[in-house]
């Protein structure tokens, strides 16, 4: 998951920075790397990854302060997730 | 005065004669409707075929007759969702207009605004507790950037204009279509014939501030950046997750993907955009090539 983090920032930051400048401490709103308008997003890429949905009720800023708390906050899909699968991909 | 007052300035006997005609047709939204108890998700349709996120994709075709209509109410229950979202957004913005300074002369029309917004969540959320559920946003507050009042109240109703033209192009074409459920054909149509003065007094506003502010080149790229990654933002939530898992797709997340970057759905994304596109190009909002974008 965290190379795919780091492939969407720098997507979304399209070339406004050099790639070398962005580590997994890098803050990424605050350094404009990502808006909120991205955040949307970047939810459904770690949900893909992961595999589970993401409470979004309770979410702040600081959840997506950088990639290593990324990976903290949301790296890690909960116990049981129950979506109920009939159709697979055509 | 402001960049927004010397453009309401312009706007002012428009703005008064939208006031007059909202308050001509003034609706109370807790009887306009007869609300059925139950509806029968595989009987009817509550969604164009043709604008489900789905439609033309490899999934549509799997799909049965009552999937496919299925996915038409989950589908109907995501639209009312995201104009649910979006109008909370929008009302909040009103109301911090409301009674500002250097606006009190259009306050009146800033009123019927804020009404009518509230008015269709009513509708909206009938509909999405009734019959289905109100699918969650994933937009996130955060603390907005530090932006000059201008250019956060341009950015605040160009997003508001460009959110309601993709929605009134759904509305339009949906208000129309016998094979609809008379429910959602109401919702749609009521929707449409409001919104088609807020999008009238939307486009002559936002057309006003962009052409009154004195934002230097790359101030006017930025927020000409930010419309187009709002913009995808916003279609983006058309392809939802939740209602592919509430329909039983196995990976939800793959089909919001898949769904996403079908040529199908580029086309529809392209179509249903084409007017505020056009609007915003023609403004010098954004450039010629967003409509790749999109």
């Amino acid at each position: 998951m965290r190379s795919e983090l780091r492939s969407f920032v720098l997507a979304k930051a399209r070339g406004a920075r050099p790639p070398q400048e962005l580590t997994d401490q890098t803050p990424l709103l605050a350094d404009g790397w990502l808006r909120s308008v991205h955040l949307p997003e970047l939810l459904l890429l770690m949900e893909r990854l992961r595999g589970t949905p993401i409470d979004v009720e309770n979410l702040k800023a600081g959840d997506f302060r950088d990639i290593d708390t990324l990976m903290d906050r949301f790296g890690h899909a909960p116990a049981q997730h129950t979506a109920p699968a009939q159709h697979t991909a055509p | 005065m402001t960049a927004l007052a010397q453009a309401l300035v312009q706007l002012g006997e428009f703005s008064q004669r939208l006031s007059r005609v909202s308050a001509r047709t003034y609706q109370n939204p807790y009887t306009a409707l007869d609300w059925p108890d139950t509806l029968n998700a595989e009987a009817g349709w509550f969604t164009s075929e043709e604008l489900l996120s789905l439609h033309g994709t490899g999934y549509w075709d799997e799909l049965a007759e009552p999937e496919r209509r299925r996915l038409s109410l989950l589908e109907a229950a995501n639209f009312y969702s995201l104009n649910i979202h979006g109008e909370k957004s929008l009302m909040s913005g009103l109301a911090a207009r409301l009674y500002r300074p250097d606006l009190l002369d259009f306050t009146s029309y800033l009123h019927h605004f804020l009404d009518e917004e509230n008015k269709h969540s009513v509708y909206f959320g009938g509909f999405c507790t009734r019959y289905a559920k109100v699918y969650r946003s994933r937009q996130v507050p955060v603390a907005g950037d530090d932006r000059p009042r201008d250019v956060e109240d341009f950015l605040f109703f160009a997003k508001a204009m460009a959110f309601e033209e993709i929605v009134d192009y759904y509305n339009q074409l949906q208000a129309r279509d016998a094979r609809l459920h008379p429910v959602a054909r109401f919702i749609n149509d009521n929707h449409h014939r409001e919104e088609t003065r807020h999008l009238v007094f939307g486009r002559a506003l936002v057309s006003a501030l962009w052409q009154a502010a004195d934002w230097d080149t790359a101030t006017r790229a930025d927020l000409g950046d930010q419309l187009t990654e709002f913009l995808l933002a916003s279609w983006r939530e058309y392809y939802n997750p939740d209602v592919y898992a509430d329909l039983g797709l196995a990976d939800p997340w793959g089909a919001a993907e898949a769904a996403w970057a079908s040529q199908a759905q580029r086309r529809h994304r392209r179509l249903a955009s084409a007017r505020c596109l056009s609007f915003l190009i023609s403004l010098g909002v954004l450039p010629k090539e967003v409509t790749d974008a999109v």
